[in-house]
């Protein structure tokens, strides 16, 4: 068997869905539109440059013939000034559009990528999780950048050069229209040459590049399982088997190098014979004095200069072509839909700010999948300022409770109702920003701890007001920045913060927006008693009066609620105070006496799961 | 390290030291022929002006037309075996590497990150392949022109040449001075650009938080400023690269103008040919290249430095758990006695000790179960019998060996150990169960008949029968999908497979539902010459039919002794672990009869 066939059909996989190329120019020109005026000064730069480039053949031709002979050495001063002079502008000209272009590519990049990141943000949960972020990453980042070189390297360099053979071209045919019809009988060959091997070469480089992309499967995948190959000695098979992907991607690269051994070469061969045609043709009609030395020598240079261009344009064919898919590959994605959010009642953020925190689930109903209901009619009425605790076994539907209540999904069946009113006639983001939500594992976000509380927006006075006293309370003052002292930096992955520490920084990100309704997933599961107690002061003080709903796998953490739903398979099993569920002795009273010894002993197991011997 | 570098170098190149010299000689074929088509051009001209020169011209054209035939060979020939060459020097660098890294102990792997180990040996060596490929190529170009086109220009006129070549001699320079500008600007842009990978990454990794605090806006911002360095950053490297090539193009012109103006001069006062005029115009627009190339072959050079010091560090590694000098590597099987003599351990680079002062013998065929906590050292004590990470001498013993003197292969054929790290490869669930099978022929009828035995042994049989293709479904990253606990039962059937004398399981089944697990025990211990087992639970029902069972408490053993022994302990470990586990059990029985209804 080939070992890389398998790595490569992914790689195809990828790739396949390409080829509605005008549509997506058109999108692309869309994006330049109000940058106009620097793509004209842009195009007039070229043009100007392009004529300045031409015009120095043609004046060397016109020194040889009316500078060069005895007694018109005068002249020579202004020719050479002019021949200065032309070159200072066609220098300036192409610094000019350089620079020109690369704004103006700059900022298309950057309004796409704005974009590109404004759009994943309102894409639904959902989305993220059947794309792996990494694939979405290579997005924002090679995707765009491609983009970036199609556009500076690719496409205005074609233009630039496609101007001047066109130029060239004219300029021969306005010195000696004849002369260069002779000269330029070669020429179509060459623009032929140059299209086969382009297309060559396109196919050539996407084999590399397939093959390198499984060559980097291969290193993956054995570098991840290099300690099963080890203990299973099979080193020399996994060695035979990376030998053959390397030949393989090396054959492809070599295909590349093979394909321009042929195409230089015939480059050289054709300008050659234009050469020679120039030669021989023109040489005679000069020493017959048919035509002038000038004319000769300006030839000389002009059908040089014809082939550099061509080889440019073939080079730069490929990344133009590069550049177009991950054009394609990113307006895929904006195309995905978003997270759909029309009110059917468009009252949205007027009665918002003051819920009063009525909850009321009615006969919902809810599955990820098609398959499976996670809530199976569920149903419940939390009453304003109540402190709800939900507990659980694993798959009891907890989460989901949460998930839906902020609407990252909805119910396919029955509603939740908000003060009396439908979820759904909520503007979604305003609705969010009511819930102060705190979860098991506080998500840190590089930069300082103040950045992390407001998550990247700077707190105002009101918000600030809402966290520092409890902060202080809790000894870290610290974390927000004042004029004297910045607020504390996080290191990498919130190294520098303890399990408690980042509850006490989600419990202040939760705090800071001034939340009506709380909501606590697993919030002190993994916290000593120390840090949850006076945590659970802090939080006391701050949720009191509001609804606050506590999700807990530990039921010592919603010992105290005012009522404690039991989930069991998307149904409340049971309701009622802790007195009242152990007097029933039903499921609660179970998971009371099977955790009951282990909160009375020293045992707080990193995982969640209850399954480890005691005493750790 | 430069001389390391050029060593490993040479060492690249030593078997492609034949087409390396038919493409450096085919090189300079091509360069030498450069200095040509000036000189046909300025007889050209001359013989033009003579008049009535029309054999003389057809006969220039011919040879201008030979030149270019022959520049078309070498050119093909230089590539083919210059770069070539480069590609398979690259090639035999990446094979060296990744045959390196195959011999590279645990704790190497626990050291390094995938994605560093994979630039090295893509990246790197191909900075490398560029030294020996363009890089050689750039250079003698550079070195080959200078050689030739300014002695042509100065056979020509030597007034002229010092006019025209005045102004190059700055490109050196300025081709150096902007390599280092851009090198500096460009790890800027790289590093604005890999801030913006980081925050687009961390930003979807927290998508829900950022949704559910409804701060989508505040991110958006928060974007766009790195985006806006990013811009600025790309402009000021294009302010630097918008001058190369232009400042070039204009040192060259300069060159042109003073050729314009004396040479004009010249031509005028008779002292040299139009002819020679117009081969200088073409002599001057030559000299471009070589001077960029000589800074071009410095950076080449320099890039292949970093990558080949790293490449070099990689090189020099050493596995920590080396064969010994006369390694013991029985033929026959193992009987399967296992011995802790004191033993104590810790990972290396640390100095916290894992294992304490462990003393054990386990006869051959008896089954030794290890109880305890995450962190009590289980897993650290049953990779020593693998040699994952080094012991010393005296203190592990397998058929009273010294661990020291099996030869690790051999060692690692006794011994099959399935870790807690259920690791499947992209191939199909034949060839995975029969990794460890050496010689495997996969008869048309089906697979060995060793691997059937071993998947009916870890109850994954049926499983594999079930799937969409059976034995030739696909598996790993990109295959199908399994439960845990399949893939669990697959890596045991691939360790069973290999008949080892001795068995580890680490625990190997948490994923394997408590029915499913008691099916694999009982296969286990029917299994004909049943072998030493060690197994390392976090589950009573693992352990509990063991011949001896041991809880281990921070690396120390707290009980040894059998089910019934160390029940009768009340204030044992095993005790309270088996009361927490009927409560358990009660709770899951219970839900599972449909809860409080």
């Amino acid at each position: 068997m080939s070992a890389i066939d398998h790595y490569l059909d992914v790689e195809e996989r990828e790739n396949r869905n390409s080829g509605q190329g005008l549509h997506s120019w058109f999108r692309l020109l869309g994006l330049i539109t109000d940058q106009r005026g620097t793509f004209a000064a842009g195009a007039g730069l070229i043009l100007l440059g392009s004529a300045a480039l031409l015009a120095q053949p043609w004046l060397l031709g016109r020194a040889v013939d009316i500078a060069l002979r005895p007694g018109k050495g005068e002249l020579l001063g202004q020719l050479a000034l002019a021949l200065f002079a032309l070159n200072a502008v066609r220098v300036t000209a192409l610094m000019a559009q350089t620079y020109l272009f690369e704004i103006l590519g700059q900022r298309v990049m950057q309004r796409l990528r704005i974009q590109l990141f404004s759009h994943l943000q309102t894409l639904p949960v959902r989305t993220f999780d059947k794309n792996p972020v990494g694939r979405l990453v290579t997005r924002v980042t090679n995707d765009v950048s491609a983009l970036s070189e199609m556009f500076s390297a690719g496409f205005i360099s074609i233009i630039d050069n496609l101007l001047r053979v066109l130029g060239t071209v004219l300029l021969l045919l306005w010195l000696d229209w004849r002369f260069a019809l002779v000269v330029l009988a070669p020429f179509p060959l060459l623009v032929l040459l140059s299209i086969h091997f382009t297309g060559r070469l396109r196919v050539c480089y996407r084999e590399a590049r397939a093959k390198l992309s499984a060559l980097n499967a291969f290193l993956a995948e054995n570098i991840l399982g290099m300690r099963v190959v080890q203990l299973f000695n099979r080193e020399p098979l996994h060695l035979e088997r990376f030998h053959q992907v390397n030949e393989s991607y090396t054959s492809a690269t070599i295909r590349t190098v093979r394909t321009y051994a042929y195409f230089q070469p015939s480059i050289t061969w054709v300008s050659g014979f234009s050469m020679a045609l120039v030669i021989g043709y023109g040489g005679v009609q000069v020493s017959e004095g048919r035509m002038t030395l000038g004319i000769l020598v300006s030839f000389f240079a002009l059908v040089q200069a014809l082939f550099q261009p061509i080889r440019e344009i073939a080079d730069k064919w490929n990344i133009f072509l590069a550049g177009m898919a991950s054009v394609e590959r990113i307006f895929s994605i904006l195309d995905w839909p978003r997270e759909v959010d029309v009110p059917a009642v468009p009252e949205r953020a007027s009665g918002i700010a003051s819920v009063k925190g009525h909850i009321r689930f009615e006969d919902v109903w809810f599955a990820y999948d098609e398959e499976r209901w996670v809530l199976q009619g569920l149903n419940f009425e939390i009453q304003p300022g109540e402190k709800i605790g939900v507990v659980g076994h694993t798959g009891a539907g907890k989460t989901t409770l949460i998930q839906l209540l902020l609407r990252f999904h909805e119910p396919q069946r029955g509603r939740i109702l908000l003060d009396g009113r439908d979820l759904r006639d909520y503007d979604k983001r305003s609705l969010r920003a009511t819930i102060g939500l705190i979860q098991q594992d506080a998500f840190l976000f590089s930069g300082d701890a103040e950045e992390n509380l407001g998550l990247g927006r700077v707190l105002d006075a009101e918000s600030r007001a809402r966290v520092e006293p409890a902060l202080k309370k809790l000894g870290y003052p610290h974390w927000l920045g004042t004029a004297e002292q910045p607020a504390l930096e996080l290191l990498e992955r919130g190294s520098n913060l303890s399990m408690g520490e980042r509850q006490v920084l989600a419990f202040a990100r939760a705090a800071s927006i001034g939340p009506r309704l709380w909501i606590l997933d697993e919030a002190t599961a993994n916290i000593d008693p120390e840090t949850e107690r006076a945590l659970g002061q802090v939080l006391e003080a701050s949720s009191g009066g509001f609804t606050s709903i506590f999700i807990a796998h530990r039921l010592a953490t919603v010992r105290e609620a005012n009522r404690i739903f039991v989930l069991h398979r998307g149904k409340l099993a049971e309701e009622g105070t802790h007195e009242q569920l152990l007097q029933v002795n039903g499921l609660y009273a179970r998971l009371w006496r099977f955790q009951e010894p282990v909160d009375n002993s020293e045992a707080k197991e990193s995982s969640p799961a209850p399954a480890h011997p005691p005493g750790a | 390290m430069k001389g390391q570098t050029t060593r490993l170098l040479r060492a690249a190149l030593k078997k492609y030291r034949k087409p390396m010299a038919i493409g450096l000689a085919t090189l300079t074929l091509v360069d030498l022929l450069e200095v040509v088509p000036p000189l046909l051009l300025k007889d050209v001209v001359d013989a033009a002006v003579e008049g009535s020169a029309t054999r003389a011209l057809l006969r220039l054209a011919g040879l201008y037309l030979l030149v270019a035939f022959v520049q078309g060979l070498c050119r093909y020939a230089w590539r083919m075996y210059l770069i070539r060459s480069s590609m398979w020097a690259g090639r035999d660098l990446r094979n060296r590497l990744v045959d390196h890294l195959f011999g590279l102990s645990a704790h190497f792997y626990d050291r390094k990150r995938i994605g560093d180990l994979m630039s090295h040996a893509t990246s790197d060596v191909e900075a490398i392949r560029m030294a020996l490929g363009p890089g050689l190529l750039t250079f003698g170009d550079a070195v080959l022109y200078l050689l030739t086109v300014p002695v042509a220009m100065y056979v020509l006129s030597p007034r002229l040449t010092l006019f025209a070549m005045a102004p190059l001699v700055l490109i050196p320079f300025f081709v150096h001075w902007n390599q280092r500008k851009v090198h500096e600007r460009f790890e800027a842009l790289q590093e604005s650009q890999s801030r913006i990978s980081a925050v687009t990454q961390e930003n979807l990794g927290g998508i829900r938080v950022v949704k559910a605090f409804a701060r989508e806006d505040a991110q958006i911002q928060k974007f766009a400023a790195l985006g806006e360095v990013h811009v600025q950053t790309s402009l000021s490297l294009a302010r630097v690269q918008a001058t190369f090539g232009p400042t070039l193009d204009f040192t060259m012109s300069l060159g042109l103008v003073a050729l314009l103006y004396f040479g004009g001069k010249d031509v005028i006062g008779s002292v040299v040919t139009l002819g020679t005029f117009v081969a200088f115009q073409r002599y001057i627009e030559k000299m471009v290249w070589p001077m960029t190339a000589l800074g071009m072959s410095v950076t080449y050079y320099q890039r292949a430095l970093a990558s080949s010091g790293r490449i070099l560090e990689l090189l020099e590694e050493r596995t920590n758990v080396p064969d010994p000098v006369v390694p013991v590597a029985p033929r026959a099987a193992a009987r399967g006695k296992v011995e802790f003599r004191n033993l104590s351990f810790r990972f290396p680079g640390s100095d916290k000790n894992v294992l304490r002062n462990l003393n054990l013998v386990i006869e051959p065929g008896e089954k030794v179960a290890f109880l305890g906590a995450v962190g009590a050292g289980k897993s650290a004590l049953l990779s020593l019998l693998v040699r994952l990470y080094p012991v010393e001498r005296g203190m592990l013993f397998v058929d009273d060996i010294d661990v020291n003197d099996w030869s690790v292969k051999a060692l690692r054929d006794q011994v099959g150990y399935v870790g807690q790290e259920v690791f499947l490869f992209s191939d199909t669930v034949a060839e995975n169960l029969g990794y460890g099978v050496r010689n495997l022929i996969l008869p048309e009828s089906g697979p060995h008949p060793l691997v059937q035995e071993a998947a009916q042994w870890a109850a994954v049989h049926d499983d594999v029968l079930g799937l969409s293709e059976g034995w030739g479904t696909r598996l790993g990253e990109r295959g199908v999908n399994l439960s845990g606990g399949q893939k669990q039962r697959l890596t045991i059937a691939r360790a069973l497979a290999r008949q080892p004398s001795i068995l580890v399981l680490d625990d190997a089944l948490s994923s394997v539902d408590v029915q499913t697990e008691e099916r694999i025990l009982q296969s286990l211990r029917s299994r004909k010459g049943r072998n030493t087992e060690l197994v390392a639970a976090h589950r009573l029902s693992t352990v509990r039919d063991a011949d001896r069972i041991i809880t281990l408490v921070d690396g120390e053993f707290r009980q040894i002794g059998t089910h019934a022994e160390l029940m009768k302990d009340r204030r044992g470990e095993y005790r309270r672990f088996h009361e927490q586990e009927e409560r358990r059990e009660e709770l899951e029985t219970f839900i599972q009869d449909g809860g409080s209804r």
